[in-house]
């Protein structure tokens, strides 16, 4: 758009209302805004008008209808009008902001923050809002939605209900997502200030949760095998992994069961490293620390534990002659694979002059350079496996590489 | 002399990535001449090349163990002969790799094993190179893992030999050997067929 139509427009409104603005200084700031700032001429043109509506003491020309924008289809960087429901309310970091919470319309959902310095009215969960010229920003890699001094937030009526998108768990990206998952593994939390953290998923894929404990009302814990719909909660990201924070969302249990889908990658080949730290180890006892002990059952944070739990792990490399992977395997996956209980584990060292370091040496025995095709999940460039199995013959392999090894002789 | 210092700031851990165990015929392996270094600072690790192509650090070995030795006194060693359908791969292992000294010992002959390791090339006083396999591990498998590296080995040989002229690897090895890739196919072949499974 031309700044200098933008700026005769401004010019005539002003006008219209018997001032005289000086055209030139309406093009400069203009000018400012667009090319310098990057402000949309749309905004740029809305900013400006304000500010001589203030000016000159003007009513009734500011209210140019702003394109109304969906929340799905905002993206970072953009100055936005739009309305939507605040479907949750959640604890400021800093006191530099007055409220956080997330907003909601039939396009998707995204967090806001209203800055303290913005004047705004604070706003009522499950009401209607409009918000125009708020600022789409990115914080963590998760946009959302910025109020600020200059931001006009006004109450409006809605009367459709509002229903959330379930979005299927691979399909999730930073931001806000709503899913309906069920809850298979709950993990050991590993902070003081976390109520519950697991995994929940859906026939997509798999997910780790946390619920964070909240002063006043408490939070509530999920349960293993349950289906629930969550509605807005706040998918973050770390380490290119998603992981959701359940505290803004709504929990709803639902009646029915879901097949989760193991998600993840699949990864097969030989395991040609076993490292030291697998086999029997002993973990600290300290409720959310579960760290593994060095000699001595020395934990480098709780110190000396004397009342150790035994545990039993593989951390190994798979390898398929391409491409080498990390692998974690738990208790469960080892036993399977080893066809060694955690309780033989250590009636075996209990009984041996080496120790922990038999149970070493029989692993590597029984499963060193074999062939697995391992299932599970990366993270930090380990995969942790959820489902290993021996790899077995097949006699369709043989026959497709005896045809390639003698069928292309010229 | 100073060495350029790329990535002043490594992500919270240098992303290490281990050389994957290549899997290879020992007849391949006893063709391969050509050693070299990849860097230039003590450390830079060290890898042959393949005739079929490509470089290799480490490899990935299942066999019949047909013989073992103990061979010196003080720095007492083990070497043993590893047959696979092709021939003959020889195995070290010394005091550098106690584990897998100490997992040789125990083994009877003639078993089935895995083995691990780097492959590493030796000039006899009169010249002629001798390639031998330092074992890193050494356990004893079943026959189906034995079978299972067989196809493993020919699917990863005819790779090679199908990529043979088109990557920076087996451009070397066109330069360094005057082999032709072809006859590792019929020695795929021949090792296919003599499978009974």
């Amino acid at each position: 758009m031309d700044i200098p139509v933008i700026a005769e427009r401004i010019s005539q409104k002003v006008q219209s209302k018997g001032k005289n603005p000086d055209q030139a200084a309406i093009e400069a700031k203009l000018r400012r805004l667009i090319e310098e700032f990057g402000v949309q001429p749309a905004e740029a043109e809305r900013t400006v008008m304000n500010e001589l509506a203030k000016e000159f003491q003007l009513t009734g020309v500011v209210s140019m209808p702003s394109d109304l924008r969906g929340l799905g289809e905002v993206l970072p960087g953009e100055w936005v009008t739009i309305e939507g429901k605040v479907v949750s309310l959640t604890t400021p970091r800093t006191p530099a902001i007055g409220q956080t919470g997330i907003i909601a319309d039939s396009t998707g959902a995204m967090q806001f923050v209203i800055w303290a310095k913005a004047g705004a009215p604070l706003l009522q969960l499950g009401e209607w809002y409009k918000l125009e010229s708020a600022v789409v920003d990115e914080f963590r890699n998760v946009p959302n939605v910025k109020v600020h001094s200059g931001t006009t937030v006004s109450s409006v009526t809605h009367d459709q209900p509002l229903l959330p998108m379930i979005t299927p768990v691979q399909a999730l990206h930073p931001g806000v997502g709503s899913v309906r998952v069920k809850m298979v593994q709950e993990w050991e939390s590993s902070h003081e200030r976390m109520l519950q953290t697991g995994v929940v998923g859906d026939e997509s894929g798999t997910l780790k949760f946390t619920i964070w404990r909240e002063e006043g009302e408490g939070k509530e814990k999920l349960l293993p095998d349950i289906v629930y719909n969550i509605y807005y909660a706040q998918v973050d990201e770390y380490n290119d992994r998603l992981s959701l924070n359940l505290n803004s969302a709504t929990i709803i249990p639902d009646e029915g069961d879901i097949e989760v889908g193991t998600g993840g990658a699949t990864f097969s080949g030989a395991l040609v490293h076993i490292s030291q730290g697998s086999g029997l180890v002993k973990r600290c006892p300290v409720e959310g620390c579960n760290r593994v002990l060095s000699r001595q059952n020395y934990c480098p944070i709780h110190e000396m534990q004397p009342e150790f739990r035994y545990d039993l792990r593989i951390k190994g490399v798979l390898d398929d002659g391409e491409k080498t992977r990390n692998v974690l395997m738990q208790r469960e996956v080892t036993e399977q694979v080893t066809g060694m209980t955690l309780e033989a584990a250590q009636e075996m060292a209990e009984n041996n002059p080496l120790g922990a370091e038999e149970v070493f040496y029989h692993l590597c025995n029984t499963v060193m350079g074999r062939y697995l095709i391992c299932r599970g999940r990366e993270m930090d460039q380990v995969m942790l496996v959820n489902q290993c199995e021996p790899q077995h013959l097949d006699q369709t392999t043989l026959a497709a590489l005896i045809n390639r090894a003698g069928g292309e002789e010229a | 002399m100073t060495p350029e210092k790329s990535a002043p700031f490594p992500r919270r851990e240098q992303r290490f990535e281990r050389e994957p165990a290549r899997r290879v015929f020992a007849q391949e392996l006893r063709e391969t001449r050509y050693q070299f270094k990849e860097g230039t600072e003590e450390k830079s690790p060290t890898f042959v090349l393949l005739p079929t192509g490509e470089r290799c650090n480490r490899v990935f070995l299942v066999g019949t163990m047909t013989e073992k030795q103990r061979q010196g006194e003080q720095n007492a060693f083990y070497r043993a002969r590893v047959v696979d359908p092709t021939g003959t791969t020889f195995i070290m292992a010394g005091n550098y790799q106690q584990e897998a000294m100490l997992q040789l010992a125990k083994i009877e002959t003639p078993a089935f094993v895995a083995i691990i390791g780097k492959p590493s090339i030796y000039e006899t006083p009169d010249g002629t190179k001798l390639i031998s396999v330092k074992a890193e591990s050494v356990t004893v498998v079943d026959k189906e893992t034995r079978d299972l590296w067989v196809l493993d080995a020919a699917a990863a040989t005819l790779n090679r030999i199908d990529a043979y002229g088109t990557t920076p690897d087996s451009k070397t090895a066109q330069e360094q050997y005057t082999l032709d890739p072809a006859q590792f196919r019929s020695m795929v072949y021949n090792a296919l067929t003599q499978m009974n499974i």
